[in-house]
């Protein structure tokens, strides 16, 4: 697997729900430890690309290779090289964060689940707040620790599904240092976010989905920042034109 | 085999660390389960009909009812933050997720009926002592295929809106084969009937908990995917 060049090989992805089609056709390679930013407006059909991506929905047609595994098939191996993070953090908020990560670590089938536990929350700087519950714990916390959980496994691929969705200033800072490393570590990262300049900063491949379709993919090099804006807010105006008529 | 026993060893012991926590779902189900029986006393007059022939059927509505609520909280842990996503992210067979639930439901609901046992004894004046070996059995099969069923539709329907609604609406109707074979087998126990003259019922319990067990198998799969 290692040999595998490309860390994700999507073609004419398609996933309708019923006459709404949420992801209408993407393709795109990425690389093993590149970066790709997906923005777009609400109700672009991000999440459901990722949900199809991580194996968590099915395709309606289409193919969808990521690290070398046919996602479709919902082969185990495949969620041992994967690592999701998304604004529901998919902690269990009257456990501790010690709890939470042993528990998930157990389940990754992690053979010292308690030291991998303590080293990952001493990464992400919650230490001091591992017995405490995750239910008192503020959002960008949260966030860090939903970090801990998505990197307990050391996955080679990491989903982020707007990852920034509620952070203060400080917080998103902090969340940027984590995934700059990881990003130094050769992971490949694919990040759904609104952020313009946090996406566009750490990003090697920058796309916009728009209407269930990637309208635009081009390797950040190639990329006027300005122009790239000036499209986002265009698409997001369009598409909430289209939502205002679709609802009248 | 080793792994996926630790898998499942997980999730039960993650259910028991939030129930130590939070004890919510021991205490609610047990105060429901007391609840019924209490108004069931307070609504029969026992002088009239004969407690063994009436408490059988009383004693499993409260299991169940009580159950019930078990099962919702259940499922309702993890779909909030959405743990549940994090459980199918994990390199597990999806089997996993449903006997870690399965089982721990089946302990919780083991100690509520533990408990309650020795009241309903009280309040209706029967001697469940003297049966306590075959009534115990009777009570295992009973919950097991109660939980086996359970867990598998509590999982369905914590993907809906009116999951509190839709889960007795699907559960109860599919579970009548156990009730009419656990209610049988109490009444015939509390009137001195040996156990093993009971064996078409237990014949039928233990045939529909199998189905549930291996129906859930097949399914669960499924269900658990968007």
């Amino acid at each position: 697997m290692e040999s595998h060049e490309n860390a994700m090989e999507v073609r004419h992805l398609r996933k309708a729900f019923g006459v709404l089609k949420a992801v209408d056709g993407i393709d795109f390679d990425l690389k093993r430890g590149e970066f790709l930013t997906v923005f777009g407006p609400n109700g672009a059909g991000k999440t459901t690309l990722i949900k199809i991506l991580c194996g968590l929905t099915q395709p309606t047609s289409g193919s969808a290779e990521v690290a070398g595994f046919d996602v479709t098939e919902g082969n185990p191996e495949m969620r041992k090289e994967i690592g999701v993070i998304s604004h529901a953090t998919a902690l269990y908020a009257d456990l501790t964060p010690l709890e939470n990560l042993m528990f998930f670590a157990r389940m990754h089938g992690l053979t010292e689940p308690m030291d991998r536990a303590l080293k990952v929350i001493d990464e992400v700087g919650l230490s001091q707040r591992r017995n405490d519950r995750v239910r008192t714990f503020s959002r960008g916390m949260l966030q860090r620790l939903s970090i801990a959980r998505a990197i307990l496994h050391d996955p080679k691929i990491l989903f982020l599904d707007e990852p920034f969705t509620g952070l203060d200033l400080h917080a998103s800072n902090v969340l940027k240092e984590h995934l700059k490393r990881l990003h130094d570590r050769r992971r490949t990262i694919l990040m759904t976010t609104h952020d313009i300049s946090c996406g566009l900063e750490m990003c090697d491949k920058v796309a916009l989905q728009v209407q269930g379709r990637f309208a635009f993919l081009e390797n950040i090099g190639n990329v006027d920042r300005d122009q790239f804006e000036a499209m986002y807010f265009d698409a997001v105006r369009d598409n909430q034109f289209i939502m205002e008529i679709g609802a009248k | 085999m080793n792994l996926y026993l630790n898998q499942i060893g997980a999730i039960i012991w993650k259910d028991f660390v939030t129930e130590l926590k939070t004890r919510e779902l021991l205490s609610a189900m047990f105060i429901f389960a007391l609840l019924v029986i209490l108004i069931f006393i307070f609504s029969i007059n026992l002088s009239i009909v004969k407690a063994s022939e009436v408490g059988p059927g009383i004693l499993w509505v409260a299991f169940l009812f009580a159950g019930t609520i078990g099962l919702n909280r259940s499922f309702m842990l993890e779909k909030e933050n959405a743990c549940l996503m994090g459980l199918m992210l994990v390199p597990a067979d999806r089997t996993t997720i449903y006997f870690g639930k399965l089982i721990s439901n089946f302990i919780f609901l083991s100690i509520m009926e533990l408990f309650i046992l020795p009241l309903f004894m009280i309040f209706f004046d029967i001697d469940l002592l003297a049966h306590l070996g075959p009534l115990l059995m009777v009570v295992f099969l009973g919950t097991l295929g109660f939980c086996a069923l359970g867990t598998l539709l509590s999982s369905l329907s914590s993907n809906l809106k009116t999951r509190e609604i839709m889960l007795p609406i699907l559960l109860y109707p599919l579970l009548i084969p156990i009730v009419i074979g656990v209610v049988r087998m109490t009444g015939q126990l509390l009137e001195g009937i040996p156990l093993l003259d009971m064996m078409k019922w237990i014949g039928l319990t233990t045939s529909f908990d199998i189905i549930y067990i291996g129906v859930s198998i097949m399914t669960i799969d499924h269900i658990l995917e968007e």
